[in-house]
């Protein structure tokens, strides 16, 4: 391998990279924080993919040999915002029926089935995405400042995505340490409790719903000005196996956990296996990459659930109990004067019951 | 009623009596464990790959669905006494089952894509001359899916209503707690719904490939939704209501693909199964809905 071509690699590895550890961070606030288990991730980052793409193709021609529907120019920042808000639009309609309280394996199978039939819908109306052949041709953002078929631009897009990455790391950190946090880790724990405390539990799904489908948008979108290329065989439902792996592996409600799981399973797993000689025929390979993917699985379930790097127990104190009293007027008014030390030592803990 | 809606109805039926092969299965296995077993389909796959290997040693005709029966028992049995119940034992919740059926799924279906080579094999069973019946058009080999159906269901529901261990199936499937407190042995008759599902799930994927006539590592997956829809509309452990329920997605899903073609009756298929699932949050009455506990 030359020099320029593994410069290349590495370019793309890294940007790849940022692409997966954003979608893991969107997906372990619902997963991790929030305990919705969903199945249907990958189509929030497709839609976001598709939307960024179309807004730049431009008006569908005669000559461009695919069909897709409000083809526009706009610029690339626009059209990123526009992938943003597909995620969340498209999760604000699923999660309308979706967020409903019922068992969680039922969820799960909805989500699951969900994410079957968007995407064999999309394959079957080519007139939207144009089916399994999907979108290409999809011009790279910034070329009048790094021209974009030079390894250059391809670094200083990868330093962009970990500059968008820096920013949402630093959003999703405050949001899970926020009282919202709290209290959406209060309902996955116990939701019958958080909402007797006065948690709206079906809002509170809907909200962190909405904010994982936006930063799968966002994911999705630099995604596809990256390989400038999209298709229905990208969001295959099993790609949201592999993000959820890499939550499992990494650690479950820890962002820095997850970047780790991340690295470890779509970096290693994943992208290594490019670089060496291939064997076999052609697939060979991803269809053992998808059974490794379901053995570390259930190895991570049975070994670890709770990931390699643990989430961090709350403590109580880090909020301060007026804070508390503040949060809970109703709940500390009724309570006695002489019990109140007790009860407020109760409801503290719920802050930081652990998962298991 | 044009003649394509008949037809279409025709057509529904012979889908209705492979479904419901698989529903009444799942629906005995899910109605007893209380878990949300994904992994069925891959035992539906194992099944129909059996039955073609069979054919190319030179074993053909209703002989493959004996041998498809055989390795759906001992898939299942692998697969439910082997990883599911070992997982159970660690008190996890029906979350984390559903997504070790899942990674199960996922390595069985990879592993057998990897073994074959990624390829669609065709299967060859002689379909008979043609038969017509009140505008409904069936061949010889249809009819005789039909019968399968059909005896599949009369003999589950004689074992059911008559005998002693099927009285005892339909008390694990109603109240396991209570059924144990009555001297029920729950894991053995559990045992017998392992069997039961996992010889129709074998059933089920050789009688789909004698229909469909292709086979390959995504055959059984990519029927499941229409399975569990007619298994949870008809009542997780009703093997009578997964019989009306497969009825009803059978024909619905035919209609769809005669008005918009085969796309949108997989897509009609998996909406059901949503819409079921969102409409009966407790699969089977709303008592069962708080019915959290997994019987293995």
């Amino acid at each position: 391998m030359s020099f320029s071509s593994l410069d290349f690699y590495l370019a793309t590895v890294v940007v790849i990279f940022g692409v997966d550890v954003l979608s893991a961070w969107g997906l372990n606030l619902q997963y991790g924080y929030a305990g919705i288990p969903n199945f249907s991730f990958i189509v929030f980052q497709a839609a976001g993919a598709y939307t960024a793409a179309i807004l730049t193709l431009g008006p569908m021609t005669a000559t461009s040999g695919q069909t897709y529907v409000a083809g526009t120019h706009v610029p690339f920042p626009v059209a990123l915002l526009a992938a943003v808000a597909a995620g969340a639009a498209l999760s604000a309609v699923i999660g309308v029926f979706a967020m409903k309280r019922m068992r969680a394996d039922y969820q799960a199978a909805i989500l699951l089935i969900l994410a079957l039939i968007l995407n064999q819908f999309i394959v079957t109306d080519t007139s939207l995405f144009n089916g399994t052949s999907g979108l290409a041709n999809v011009s790279r953002p910034l070329g009048s400042l790094v021209n974009p078929s030079t390894t250059g631009w391809q670094w200083a897009y990868a330093a962009l995505v970990w500059a968008i990455c820096a920013v949402v790391l630093f959003a999703v950190q405050r949001l899970s340490r926020s009282s919202w946090g709290r209290a959406l880790r209060a309902q996955r724990d116990h939701d019958a409790a958080a909402a007797a405390l006065g948690c709206n539990v079906v809002a509170l799904k809907m909200q962190v719903f909405v904010i994982g489908g936006a930063i799968a948008g966002l994911s999705g979108g630099l995604l596809v000005f990256y390989l400038q290329a999209f298709n229905t065989a990208s969001w295959g439902y099993e790609e949201t196996l592999a993000i959820f792996v890499s939550i499992l592996i990494g650690g479950v409600a820890n962002n820095w956990g997850v970047i780790l799981g991340t690295f470890l399973v779509q970096i290693v797993f994943v992208e290594v296996p490019n670089l060496l000689p291939q064997f076999g025929y052609i697939g060979l390979v991803d269809a053992l990459e998808w059974v490794v993917i379901g053995l570390l699985w259930m190895a991570a379930i049975a070994l670890r659930p709770q990931g390699v790097i643990p989430e961090r127990r709350v403590r109580a104190e880090r909020f301060g109990l007026p804070a508390l009293r503040r949060a809970l007027p109703a709940a500390t008014a009724a309570a006695a004067p002489g019990q109140q030390g007790a009860h407020e030592e109760r409801l503290g803990a719920t802050g930081g019951a652990s998962r298991r | 009623m044009s003649s394509v809606v008949v037809e279409s109805i025709g057509f529904g039926i012979v889908d209705a009596s492979i479904i419901s092969i698989g529903a009444m299965g799942f629906s005995l296995q899910f109605g007893l464990t209380n878990v949300f077993n994904i992994a069925y389909g891959t035992v539906l796959t194992l099944g129909a790959f059996a039955a073609y290997l069979a054919e190319q040693w030179g074993v053909v005709g209703w002989y493959d669905v004996l041998i498809g029966a055989g390795v759906g028992v001992i898939a299942t049995w692998l697969i439910g006494k082997g990883i599911l119940a070992t997982f159970a034992r660690r008190n996890l919740g029906l979350f984390e089952l559903i997504t070790v059926s899942l990674a199960v799924e996922l390595v069985v279906q990879y592993s057998v894509d990897a073994a074959d080579g990624e390829q669609l094999f065709s299967y060859s069973f002689d379909q008979g001359r043609a038969l017509r019946f009140l505008g409904m058009v069936f061949t010889v080999t249809e009819v005789e899916i039909i019968g399968v159906a059909v005896g599949a269901f009369v003999l589950l529901e004689c074992l059911l209503r008559l005998t002693k261990t099927g009285k005892a199936l339909r008390a694990v499937a109603e109240e396991p707690r209570l059924a144990r407190a009555c001297g029920i042995p729950t894991s053995r008759i559990v045992n017998v719904a392992w069997v039961l599902s996992g010889a129709l799930a074998g059933v089920a994927g050789v009688v789909y490939i004698i229909n469909s006539l292709t086979v390959s590592a995504f055959t059984g997956t990519d029927f499941l939704p229409l399975l569990l829809a007619a298994a949870i509309l008809g009542r997780a452990g009703s093997v009578s209501g997964a019989v009306v329920a497969s009825l009803a997605i059978g024909i619905a899903t035919q209609l769809v693909a005669a008005v918009g073609g085969t796309g949108y009756s997989t897509i009609a298929g998996f909406g059901i199964l949503v819409l079921v699932l969102l409409a009966r949050p407790g699969g089977v009455t709303s008592g069962l809905a708080l019915k959290t506990e997994v019987t293995l």
